[in-house]
């Protein structure tokens, strides 16, 4: 930081005052301040923890191979990626400019460093130097315009689009110098750093990308593409002149070779697999893990690293259709959740319970919110009230293919019986599922892990300009109270200021909102003992520049 | 005997076509969105609209049947009036050119409102130049231009007056352009001419897939059937020598009890037991690189399950076929003759008894198919089954009927083959 | 699959047409007297006794209700409150394996609160025995390009692998006990139609389908008067196989995720949701439907080889 242009953003100091008084954890100002700029080194030492950066001790050891079971999709576009476990392959060969780790701290990447204007509008991003493809290219300013504009490029498709179209767009991003570009934004955001290590957001050579990254697969990552055989296997090979090094003084990566194998969608063979040694890691970014975490926890060979996530699964209400337009039916199905039961039946006890409300305890802005407790009597009185005194028949879809949520609504349904709700499964594959996601009218849907509050209320629980809907608010709720308050949360940076609208926003959701959820869910990296240096992440992101496997 | 070859080969083409109509009626008529299937869920209807149209699948079903049996190169050369040419690179990517009028392999992009042309030299170099004088003026103003894209593509371009696209250019950034691609043709040439088209899942040929998948898809049965049918046949043997003995009921109760235990749940308790519990052979199919006779280890409890699973079946069939002959009154009179059993058994009874079975045996490799399907589901093992499985799922329109079109083969070959082999074993039958 | 292993069993092949073989009214002492003398009948009847009378007498000899929730004791083996032990919602294994049969034999659930008599796997083989027979009748009776049309295009169904053919069918038309009454009949009916045929070309030979024609009554009469009663001795015994195969087919459906909707305790669904916890040391709910398809399978076996060997015997 001993750049003379680099200035500590003035809302650092304000959060450290806010922390010094209590008001936010030193973990938050971490996380926030370095959001803003600071590397996380300086913040932990603001904060006044000692900072104990990735330190590997000597001991690593170079060459060897790594096999991971993972489904290999078919891939063209990387900013098209619709599923996580094409990122885990190709983010060996390309690289994202930030890096955001499993405790969300977001640090510089292929960026040397960033800074934010007062008013969070306007991003200075500056570009790390020397950093070379793997075809030769120098990395410049040119990448990062043409990967940003290829987000924005409608005939893309990105879902980066959906992420940060509303605050940027083309004319939006400038090109300073061949290793500054300032990002000038249509509102206050600042999430930024995030938002450009979401996993579609891979750093694009635009010498040679012409829109399939397997025919032409330049990287700056630290791995050669091999081969790709979409449904059988991945083979990513070192590359010898990677810009990291290692603890042993070398260019990274460690590993001379690692296989992604496509394994199909059993659980059983994998399981099998990773016991007997012929696979080293289960990439389960896409896949639910329970039964592999039920059968390896105890696996003396397989280390199995829990990180808590703020995933969760959302009993969705549709409140335009019957008889889920009547606040009272959706307390009532809500008050029928037997959270605990749920959580250790359907999970396993493997995360916290829900309170029907999309914000985690995990999510910065949280708001301790009481648990609504599991009340058959009283949902039974409310839907007397409603107008149902003989109960109502509802129907439930489910995608078969998650374990956990079929056996939620098995417990649901037994649960909700005595309240007078007659629950019809519908099970379907899960493809079937995703086509009408927004369309049944009581379904449970898998939401993803998401860093910040705000990004999830925004995008499932308001309107357009029109009063429409947002594309991604399947239940249709729009809440007048509640989009103002959540505006108003948008532009506050205080997170002190921010927590107090969270708790009215929370009261809202959990009182007349469109959702129950009844937990938020763990999840595991699951790696043999002899891996090394992989570590466990929320969105399951597979970062293997400095992984080692002992012999 | 000819005519008789001949008439069931035909009839097998017929049945394949048969079935080739029936799995896309099918496929068409059921519900399922592939776009979303295969981009993930939160696509845009433009995106969708987009892919369908790639794709070919905006186009009625007759005509797409008819690109999938005889190939859509024909039909798209017509268009673009240049003939079209297939080639594979050195990378192994498949590509297709247009052969222009003096003989260069060339295809076209739009850039803004320009069209550019992509000469192939031989040395594989690409040379790039403006092309626009094929555009074709229609009256009202608009050009077209029917050619190949570099995504192998026969594409309709057209710009007009009043139309405004933004295209993003490498290089350049953003511009206005007054045109685009309304209408493609994706080129293949046909399953009839060798070439099931590209998987709309997977992006790769199915050609390609599919001959790994399948020759890992024989293996296995390949081995599964060398164990069970010695096996089966001699047990089968035993049993139905003394037909109600101890010795019979014990073997066709325990065989028909292993046949009708679902086979995922056989496999899975094997795996349980023989790897999990036991540690004694690995529990799943991780081949990578290899093939799978390089690891015969991973291959020991698929073909055991395959095993379990089928072994009972042959077995009754064969118990039943030497019953029926033990009974017979050659048989009968061959031991009231005096002649020692065991001549009895081997010069007599055993010949008979075993044509049946070998030749219904053959008529079923597409039963034993379906136990594959499974097993390879349970173990991982990369084969057809598991291939099959998923295009299902996917509605994957090309990978379903090409492996449809392979397991109906291999049905009706076999049962052709089964046919001949009986004609020659028991000449009383007559064809007509 | 079914098709493949009743080639075996075809009892066109082995026996030759009684009228009165398993017939009713006069023929059902006759019947019940071939039925005893043969050991291996009476064993397959008592393993299929065994099961329609549990699912008969389901609520009288279980303790709890199939969907019941003990939730403190998940994925339990045997013991003295659950005798088979618990599922992974803690459900009693006995109880469900008791209303499981239920859905197999006796009834089948159309939708969740509307029910018919008669099982999944019956209702199965009893719509494709009705196409089948019906298309089997026709062609035999007809026989020329009738015959020609209608089994080329049933040879055409049977070549397509029966897996293929229920994920598409099922895959197209989704999860519902009905779908797989519909998977179940399609796949059924071409083996149906061609053992009805064959029976038909035997009988339309005889005396009295003869003498029928001769008295001038319609093509329908006869099909269905005068040939198709002579024949269901035959079509039985296939019938009885058909069940088995059916209920090892919903296995199959379930494990593809096409099966019965849940809760529901049918065998096949059991099967499928139990593997998910084999691997973590919990095998019971899988093991105990597993042996249950695998018992009445048997079961329904032995009653119908028992039969055949007394018929042969008998004759």
């Amino acid at each position: 930081m001993k750049k003379d242009d680099f200035k500590v953003h003035p809302a650092v100091l304000d959060l450290k005052s806010d922390m010094e008084k209590g008001k936010v954890t030193r973990r938050e100002f971490i996380r926030y301040s370095s959001l803003l700029g600071l590397s996380a080194a300086a913040a932990a030492s603001m904060a006044g923890f000692p900072w104990s950066g990735a330190a590997w001790s000597a001991s690593v050891k170079r060459g060897g191979k790594l096999k991971i079971a993972a489904p290999v999709h078919k891939v063209t576009h990387p900013a098209q990626f619709s599923w996580i476990a094409p990122s885990n392959q190709l983010r060996q060969i390309a690289e994202y400019l930030t890096y955001t780790d499993g405790d969300n701290v977001t640090h510089p990447y292929l960026l040397e460093n960033w800074t934010a204007s007062d008013d969070l509008k306007t991003w200075t991003l500056n570009l790390r130097k020397g950093v070379k493809f793997n075809n030769g290219d120098s990395f410049t300013a040119d990448d990062v315009v043409f990967t940003m504009n290829q987000w924005l490029d409608e005939s893309v498709g990105s879902s980066m689009l959906g992420m940060i179209g509303d605050y940027i767009d083309q004319t939006g991003i400038e090109k300073v110098s061949d290793h500054q570009v300032k990002l000038h934004l249509k509102r206050a955001e600042i999430g930024i750093p995030e938002h450009l290590f979401h996993y579609p957001a891979l750093v694009l050579n635009h010498r040679t990308f012409e829109g399939d990254f397997i025919k032409a697969p330049h990287g700056t990552g630290p791995y050669l593409l091999e081969s790709y055989r979409e449904g059988e296997q991945c083979v990513i090979k070192r590359r010898k002149d990677y810009w990291k090094t290692g603890a042993d003084g070398k260019n990274l990566p460690y590993l001379d070779e690692t296989v992604f194998i496509d394994m199909g969608t059993e659980m059983a063979p994998m399981i099998a697999a990773i016991q007997s040694g012929d696979i080293d890691i289960i990439d389960f970014s896409d896949i639910s893990a329970t039964e592999a975490y039920q059968a390896l926890k105890d696996d003396k060979n397989v280390n199995v690293s829990p990180s808590t996530t703020n995933q969760t699964r959302v009993l969705r209400m549709r409140v335009d259709l019957k008889p889920w337009t009547d606040n009272r039916v959706r307390t009532a199905l809500k008050l029928c959740q037997h959270r605990e039961k749920i959580l250790a039946l359907a999970y396993f006890g493997q995360g916290v319970q829900g309170q029907d409300v999309h914000v985690s305890p995990k999510h910065p802005e949280y708001c301790p919110i009481d648990t609504p407790k599991y009340n058959p009597e009283k949902a039974k009185q409310l839907l007397k009230e409603a107008g149902y005194p003989n109960g109502v028949n509802v129907d439930l879809a489910v995608g078969s293919g998650w374990k956990e949520i079929v056996r939620y609504a098995e417990i649901l349904k037994e649960d909700a019986a005595p309240a007078g709700f007659k629950i019809n499964i519908k099970t379907m594959p899960n493809s079937q599922y995703w086509e009408k996601w927004t369309e049944v009218a009581l379904g449970i849907t898998t939401w993803a892990h998401r860093p910040i509050g705000t990004m999830v209320l925004n995008l499932g629980y308001t309107a357009d300009e029109d009063g429409k809907p947002a594309a991604w608010n399947e239940t249709r709720w729009v809440d007048k109270e509640f989009s103002e308050l959540l505006s108003r949360a948008n532009g506050t940076l205080d997170i002190d200021k921010r927590r107090k609208i969270f708790c009215k926003l929370e009261k809202i959701q959990q009182d007349r909102g469109s959702i129950g959820n009844a937990f938020w869910i763990n999840v595991w990296t699951i790696t043999r003992k002899r891996v090394q240096g992989v570590k466990a992440h929320p969105s399951l992101y597979l970062k293997l520049d400095d992984a080692w496997v002992n012999a | 005997m000819a005519k008789f070859i001949l008439r069931r080969f035909l009839l097998m083409l017929l049945t394949m076509f048969l079935v080739s109509i029936a799995v896309f009626l099918i496929v068409e008529s059921s519900p399922g969105n592939v776009a979303k299937n295969i981009l993930g869920a939160f696509i845009t209807p433009e995106q969708e609209a987009s892919f369908l149209a790639q794709s070919g699948l905006d186009k009625p079903i007759l005509v797409r049947y008819a690109y999938w049996l005889v190939g859509s190169d024909w039909h798209a050369a017509q268009k673009i009036n240049l003939p079209l040419k297939r080639l594979v690179t050195e990378k192994g990517f498949v590509e297709w050119w247009a052969v222009d009028e003096e003989k260069r392999l060339v295809r076209w992009e739009l850039d803004g409102d320009d069209l550019i042309v992509n000469i192939r030299r031989d040395d594989g170099e690409v040379v790039k130049k403006k092309d626009n004088d094929r555009w074709r003026f229609a009256d009202d103003g608009s050009a077209r231009f029917w050619g190949v894209d570099r995504h192998n593509h026969a594409v309709l371009w057209e710009k007009g007056l009043d139309q405004e696209v933004w295209t993003f250019v490498a290089g350049t950034g953003w511009m206005v352009a007054s045109g685009g691609p309304i209408e493609y043709i994706p080129l293949k040439k046909g399953f009839l001419r060798g070439d099931p088209g590209v998987s709309l899942r997977t992006g790769r040929p199915v050609a390609k897939s599919l001959m790994i998948r399948l020759r890992n898809s024989l293996v296995l049965a390949g081995i599964a059937f060398v164990i069970v049918m010695p096996l089966a046949l001699f047990l089968g043997v035993i049993a139905g020598l003394k037909e109600g003995s101890f010795k019979d009921r014990f073997l066709s109760v325990t065989g028909m009890t292993f046949s009708v235990i679902p086979e995922f749940a056989t496999g899975i308790f094997l795996i349980l037991v023989m790897s999990h519990w036991l540690d004694l052979v690995p529990g799943a199919t991780v081949f990578g690189e290899q093939a799978p006779w390089e690891r015969p280890d991973m291959l020991i409890l698929p073909v055991l399950t395959l095993t379990l699973v089928e072994l009972g079946y042959v077995l009754r069939i064969t118990r039943a076929s030497m019953v029926e002959v033990m009974r017979s009154p050659y048989i009968r009179t061959a031991m009231l003759k005096g002649l020692p059993y065991h001549k009895v058994i081997f010069k007599h009874a055993l010949r008979n008894a075993l044509i049946a079975p070998i030749t219904v045996i053959m008529l079923h490799v597409n039963w034993l198919l379906g136990g594959i399907v499974i097993v390879e589901v349970v173990f991982g093992y990369p084969g057809l089954g598991q291939y099959l499985l998923d295009s299902a799922l996917y509605k994957d329109i090309n990978a379903l009927e090409a492996g449809a079109m392979i397991m109906v083969l291999l049905a009706v070959g076999t049962q052709l083959v089964a046919d001949i082999i009986y004609t020659f074993l028991n000449p009383r039958i007559r064809y007509s | 699959m079914e098709q493949a292993r009743n080639t075996e069993t075809d009892p066109a092949k082995e026996t030759p047409v009684d009228e009165n073989i398993l017939g009713f009214g006069p023929g059902l002492k006759h019947a019940a007297g071939i039925l005893f003398s043969s050991k291996t009948a009476v064993a397959g009847l008592f393993l299929v006794l065994f099961w329609v009378l549990t699912a008969l007498l389901a609520p009288y000899i279980t303790q709890y209700t199939p969907t019941e929730q003990d939730w403190k004791s998940p994925n339990q083996g045997p013991s003295m409150e659950h005798p088979l032990g618990t599922d992974e919602l803690g459900r009693d294994l006995w109880s469900r394996l008791a209303y499981g049969a239920r859905i197999v034999l006796v009834v089948l659930p159309v939708t969740e609160n509307f029910w018919i008599p008669g099982g999944t796997a019956l209702w199965g083989v009893f719509a494709s025995l009705l196409i089948g027979a019906g298309l089997g009748l026709f062609s035999g009776y007809y026989g020329g390009w009738i015959d020609e049309i209608i089994m080329r295009l049933l040879d055409a169904m049977m070549s397509i692998p029966v897996i293929l053919l229920y994920l598409i069918i099922v895959a197209a038309i989704g999860a519902s006990a009905v779908n797989v009454v519909f998977a179940i009949a399609i796949v059924g009916t071409p083996g149906v139609a061609r053992l009805v045929r064959s029976l038909t070309l035997d009988i339309r030979t005889r005396d009295y389908v003869r003498a029928a024609e001769t008295r001038g009554e319609s093509p329908i009469y006869i099909m269905f008067v005068e040939i198709l009663p002579n024949a269901k001795g035959p079509i039985i015994i296939d019938a009885m196989l058909r069940v088995g195969y059916a209920i090892f087919a919903m296995g199959t459906l379930g494990f593809l995720g096409l099966g019965l909707p849940p809760p529901s305790p049918d065998w096949g669904s059991m099967v499928a949701k139990g593997r998910e916890f084999i691997m973590s040391g919990s095998p019971w709910a899988a093991l105990w439907p597993s042996l249950a398809i695998a018992s009445l399978v048997v079961g329904l076996n032995l009653l119908a080889d028992g039969l055949r060997e007394e018929l042969t015997r008998y004759q």
